[in-house]
């Protein structure tokens, strides 16, 4: 017993997938009982963007985390209409893990969740408005900041707010002063808020 | 006279400290506040920042990426020489190769995927440590491939030839038994060489890495923390699929799956902390 | 007689939120950690166990219903753990419980609240 060496071709080149690689096949095997199965779909399916639909469809029958994790993938690198909009369903779900695969995908999305932020940011249900806060916190967009401006501005929940502020501690600038100091006067009995702005005030002073 | 450069406030450096972390995991003390700071100015001045806000801004919104890269290269030592980390050596002939052989039902090899690869030095300490410290290499066949994307570095590898800074951290036993002093240098013997099986991978390329199936055991050490978020996560999915169920990966010691995938259990053994691909999955 | 400082292990993705509590609980005398998600809180209380943990729901990679599950599940010394979360999320509570939360707090959180609900935990004041 010792070291052993297949031929490099044997060792690493044997593809043991046996079913086509078409847009078809593939959506087939997105139903597949086998989970390691709908995992090479759902990656392989990343070469056809007509696949969107079924795999935003796919992902909110599928209770296995690991083709959850690839579908997410694979919808971030389609990224058109249907899947931004199969990602904003997920921010709805009663399923935490879903919601923040969800925010996570977003993230690496800055031009097609950009003409949506607004509308997020409006929503009806103030979780919604957090998670898109969320969305926030890594995007990289240059309308960051007057994103949430506009909700410490307007927003009458206290914990979109705050999110929103968590976020103005690292790249609030000289324009979010005002705005800031108005927020401290809207919720006077909420500590958090005034140890959050109070933070927000003195990185920007200090930058 | 402009605003010098050189200065950074300790309201900069707790953002900056924030931010770094959220993103690599690395968490600097305030006692490495001159260390931060220092590197923080030279890429300051060398991508023609104004002051450390400009910069920042520039490094929170850069869509490529790439200054968080540069930085954190930088910021982390990424020297490579024989028996770095040994700890995590030590980890794979105690705890995790006695784990993987004990539920192992067939006589097939065990399989050891190293990448980077870089110039050889990680995939050699393992066949070393294996042959030296581990029993079970008179009953198992063991296979290691070793890969990376640069091929000038893998023809390197293959060469197997050593400066001295490159072996100081081996017992002299040990160098005595697997190398040869040359005039260029120390070269691994040929047995050592034969051992390993390089390959060039390109991690991010689906096409190089669906074919990279069935290992037991995977080193990605000082790799992952270099990547941005969605090469992050195509890579531990990618390492998901490449291990047997149950199959373990070691990351650098400055590296946490916490900020890669959260697949992956989180096993503390004596010597180390490693991930594991759930045994259950289908 | 020496007093044994206890650790407490604040989980949250926003840093602003550990630092308000962080504050909170190293004034009162506890010794105080961090960690950003699930993952990085299992990574760091199988290196050592806490005598607490303050979690918040929703974070990226893991959870805290996740990690509290995986907490519960790991052979080391258990300790209370406090969920944290929005009050929007309708149902949480009961889940939070569920996954193995001692007690559930809602933001933003007062800081005699946190404290209050750490030192019955702690068996510190009785409830």
């Amino acid at each position: 017993m010792a070291f052993v060496k297949k031929k490099t071709s044997e060792a690493v080149n044997e593809d043991e997938r046996k079913r086509g690689r078409d847009c078809e096949s593939l959506l087939a095997e997105l139903e597949s009982p086998r989970a390691i199965e709908r995992r090479w779909a759902a990656r392989d399916l990343t070469d056809f963007p007509q696949a969107t639909a079924a795999l935003v469809a796919r992902l909110r029958r599928e209770d296995d985390a690991s083709v959850r994790e690839i579908i997410f993938s694979t919808l971030t690198v389609l990224g058109d209409d249907i899947a931004v909009a199969g990602l904003v369903d997920c921010l709805k779900s009663e399923d935490a893990s879903l919601r923040n695969e969800a925010i996570e995908a977003m993230k690496q999305l800055p031009d097609e969740v950009a003409p949506i932020m607004h509308g997020l940011l409006a929503d009806t249900n103030p979780d919604v408005r957090i998670f898109a806060v969320n969305i926030l916190e890594s995007l990289r967009h240059p309308h960051v900041e007057a994103w949430l401006l506009e909700v410490i501005e307007h927003d009458t929940h206290v914990n979109v707010c705050a999110t929103a502020v968590d976020l103005l501690v690292e790249v609030g600038s000289g324009a979010a002063q005002q705005p800031l100091l108005e927020l401290k006067q809207r919720f006077p009995a909420e500590p958090y808020i005034q140890f959050a702005v109070d933070l927000a005030l003195k990185r920007i002073a200090a930058g | 006279m402009p605003d010098m450069p050189s200065l950074i406030g300790e309201e900069e450096f707790e953002k900056f400290r924030e931010f770094f972390y959220r993103k690599t995991g690395i968490q600097f003390e305030t006692t490495k506040r001159y260390f931060v700071d220092k590197r923080l100015i030279e890429r300051i001045e060398a991508t023609g920042s104004d002051n450390f806000r400009n910069y920042f801004t520039m490094l929170r919104f850069q869509a490529s990426g790439e200054e968080l890269q540069q930085l954190t290269n930088i910021m982390t030592v990424n020297e490579t020489y024989f028996f770095r980390e040994e700890y995590q050596f030590q980890c794979l002939v105690d705890s995790i190769l006695p784990e993987i052989v004990a539920r192992k039902k067939d006589d097939k090899p065990i399989r050891i995927w190293i990448i980077p690869s870089s110039s050889g030095e990680e995939p050699y300490s393992i066949a070393i440590y294996l042959l030296e410290f581990w029993a079970g290499i008179n009953e198992w066949d063991v296979e290691i491939i070793s890969s990376d994307i640069d091929t000038h570095i893998l023809a390197q590898a293959r060469r197997g030839m050593y400066s001295d800074r490159s072996v100081q951290h081996l017992p002299a036993r040990l160098l005595q038994k697997y190398f040869t002093a040359t005039h260029q240098g120390y070269q691994v013997c040929e047995e050592l060489r034969d051992a390993v099986e390089f390959t060039r991978v390109n991690l991010s390329e689906r096409a190089d890495t669906r074919a990279y199936r069935n290992f037991d055991v995977i080193f990605c050490r000082n790799l992952l923390i270099y990547f941005d978020d969605v090469s992050r996560k195509t890579a531990a999915e990618t390492f998901y699929d490449a291990l047997k169920p149950g199959g373990f990966i070691c990351l650098g010691h400055s590296e946490s799956m916490s900020r890669f995938s959260s697949l992956y259990k989180v096993r503390k053994f004596p010597q180390a902390i490693v991930y594991q691909k759930p045994l259950e999955v289908l | 007689m020496t007093k044994i400082v206890k650790r407490i292990l604040i989980v949250d993705d926003a840093a602003t939120v550990r630092m308000y509590h962080r504050n909170i609980l190293e004034a009162a005398g506890y010794a105080v950690e961090e960690a950003i998600n699930g993952v990085e809180a299992l990574e760091k209380c199988l290196q050592t166990p806490f005598d607490l943990y303050v979690v918040d729901i929703n974070m990226p990679k893991m959870d805290g219903y996740g990690f509290l599950r995986e907490l519960r599940g790991q052979d080391i010394a258990q300790a209370p753990a406090i969920m944290v979360s929005t009050e929007a999320e309708s149902g949480d509570r009961q889940r939070a419980f569920f996954a193995g939360a001692n007690a559930y707090l809602v933001k933003p959180v007062k800081p005699d609240q946190l404290l209050t609900h750490v030192r019955v935990l702690l068996g510190e004041l009785l409830p």
